[in-house]
């Protein structure tokens, strides 16, 4: 049986994507941050697929501390249960906020949720990835276009804008794949981000409100339901072959913008490193 | 330049230690959560590379802030800025709460941000100016049923921070006092502030411009800051309008605020 951990797994296109790997017979490892979310969603998809193996953590993303413990667990976990063997991870957590936060860290919770706790998660389990010639799938979006990375300021303490921040975190979703590709292709590890389209999902609801909430109300109407991405995730993974483009929409090669590029991808992991200190991590393990 | 700040571990105190370090300011930080207190100094260490000397700190012990200061004195520290943010903010009627409660908001928010004043300035540089920032609130505008003991705790920092900066100016001191309304420091904050509603909205002010704007008046030497157009409207109404009927309105509104709340 292969394994796939899914974050951001107790709503919207994680949830969707985790049935659709079970119903293909993956064993699911999801993460969510509420326990009674998780352990809730965990008992509903057992129940669903009573032969599936389905097991939830709980973490706050948004912490570095929360994600490196939980990528201890979940490496624990799949070196006891999984021959310490991952098909994919997906990193797929994500929020908009309304104002400018800081998480523990001292870092921009949007940044840290979106970007930095894939980057930290996915070097926690890159063992196990390696272990099993996984692949890392990061949810992007098309609104990574259009828009370039404020590296001057890159936590936005200056002007904070929602829809900006949002915008910029699922461009550095795409060249943290970009930046992982080239590291790790040669290890057999795998990575491509996916434009999941618009998906009627509460994300723009959550720790929002106002305008945000007013206008992610209207639009999310217009969105398809959270199981047509989810194939898509399914079916990348299924894939015999490892994805080969850098950006798909949906299960399809599409074009991603030109800031997607190596430069970028380069100076965005060098910071993610400085920031979370992931090279020390692997360093130790 | 070195700017100590209290209860940097908190929503406020990040925004600001990261503002601070953001101008290249090395920082002195101190709260009550040693943890908390670690992973944000780890933070802006990894973000802009200053020096960050960190030690929690129970304000409201007397010997604790002993050692706190015997610590900056041991690193070799002189102070520039000293940013009072420890405060508590507990709501809710005066016979809701046990009397623990209530002193606890007068000791800290009062007695020990006065103690590490007191204490901090002891550490100032003897050829350079030295500022001095309260956080107190908009709170400290009106009488506030409901947040009685809270709202008169920062009336009282308020008043003393302007009587402070007179007292001291031919120290080389200036005192600020910051009065802000809503602040969107954590997300349960949010939430509190969409409670209520537009008003809500209305006095709420971005953390990132409440930071910014408020080291650059401290440095200008300004005495009362009240971040938002709308606060400021308030802060004047709290002037003109009688407090006793003040008292009448916030009532009204807060209680209706905690139903939907609650
Ligand atoms: N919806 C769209 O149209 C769309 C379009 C393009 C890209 N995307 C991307 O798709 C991804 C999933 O979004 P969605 O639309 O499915 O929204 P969603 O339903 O809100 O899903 C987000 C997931 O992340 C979890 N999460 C939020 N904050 C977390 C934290 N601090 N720690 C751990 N987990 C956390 C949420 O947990 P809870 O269940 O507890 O809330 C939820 O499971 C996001 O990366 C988003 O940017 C969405």
């Amino acid at each position: 049986m292969k394994t796939v951990v899914v974050t951001g797994a107790t709503s919207g296109i994680g949830l969707a994507a985790c049935r659709e790997l079970a119903k293909l017979g993956y064993g699911i490892i999801g993460v969510g941050r509420n326990a009674d979310r998780c352990a809730g969603t965990a008992e509903a998809l057992q129940g669903e697929f009573p032969e599936a193996s389905i097991a939830y953590f709980c973490a706050d993303l948004s912490r570095q501390a929360e994600v490196l413990r939980v990528g201890r667990e979940i490496r624990s976990h799949v070196e006891e249960k999984c021959e310490g063997k991952l098909r994919a991870l997906v990193s797929n957590a994500g929020g908009v906020r309304s104002y400018y936060t800081t998480t523990e860290d001292g870092y921009e919770t949007v940044f840290a949720l979106n970007h930095l706790a894939g980057f930290l998660l996915s070097h926690a389990l890159l063992p196990c990835l390696k272990a099993g010639g996984g692949r890392l799938l990061v949810t992007s979006s098309a609104s990574h276009k259009g828009t370039r990375v404020n590296w001057r300021d890159i936590m936005f303490r200056r002007r904070y804008n929602p829809l900006a921040v949002y915008k910029q975190s699922k461009l550095l979703n795409a060249l943290f794949a970009f930046g992982f590709r080239d590291r790790f292709s040669g290890l057999g590890v795998s990575a491509a981000c996916v434009d999941p389209g618009l998906v009627r999902t509460e994300i723009g609801l959550k720790d929002t409100g106002g305008l945000v909430k007013f206008v992610w109300g209207l639009r999310m109407k217009r969105g398809v339901e959270p199981e047509v991405p989810a194939r898509a995730f399914a079916r990348l993974i299924d894939a015999e072959e490892p994805p080969r483009a850098l950006y798909y929409r949906g299960a399809k090669p599409a074009r991603h913008s030109r800031q997607v590029n190596r430069k970028n991808a380069d100076r965005l992991w060098n910071l993610s490193e400085q920031l979370s200190g992931a090279h020390r991590e692997e360093a130790k393990t | 330049m070195t700017v100590m700040i209290t209860g940097a571990a908190g929503g406020l105190g990040r925004a600001f230690a990261m503002e601070c370090a953001a101008r290249g300011h090395d920082l002195l930080l101190t709260d009550l959560s040693a943890e908390g207190l670690g992973r944000v100094s780890q933070g802006i260490r990894r973000l802009y590379g200053v020096r960050v000397f960190e030690k929690s700190c129970d304000i409201t012990d007397e010997r604790a802030v002993d050692e706190l200061i015997a610590y900056a004195n041991g690193a070799g520290l002189r102070l520039d800025m000293l940013l009072n943010v420890a405060g508590l903010d507990r709501e809710g009627g005066f016979l809701e709460r046990g009397f623990g409660d209530i002193s606890a908001i007068l000791r800290v928010n009062v007695e020990a941000t006065l103690r590490v004043t007191h204490r901090a300035l002891s550490l100032r540089r003897a050829d350079g100016r030295f500022h001095i920032v309260f956080v107190s609130s908009l709170a400290s505008m009106y009488p506030m049923p409901l947040k009685a003991t809270y709202a008169a705790s920062k009336r009282f920092l308020l008043d003393f921070s302007i009587a402070l900066g007179r007292e001291l100016e031919r120290e080389n001191v200036s005192v600020l006092a910051l009065c802000p309304g809503g602040m969107p420091t954590r997300d349960d904050c949010i939430r509190a502030i969409e409670a209520q509603g537009f008003w809500g909205r209305a006095t709420t002010t971005a953390l990132e411009t409440v930071t910014r704007r408020t080291i650059a008046k401290a440095l200008r030497g300004k005495k009362v800051y009240v971040p938002g157009a709308v606060n400021l409207l308030f802060s004047i109404l709290g002037k003109v309008v009688p407090p006793l009927a003040v008292a009448k309105l916030v009532y009204r509104r807060w209680s209706s605020v905690q139903k939907k709340l609650a």
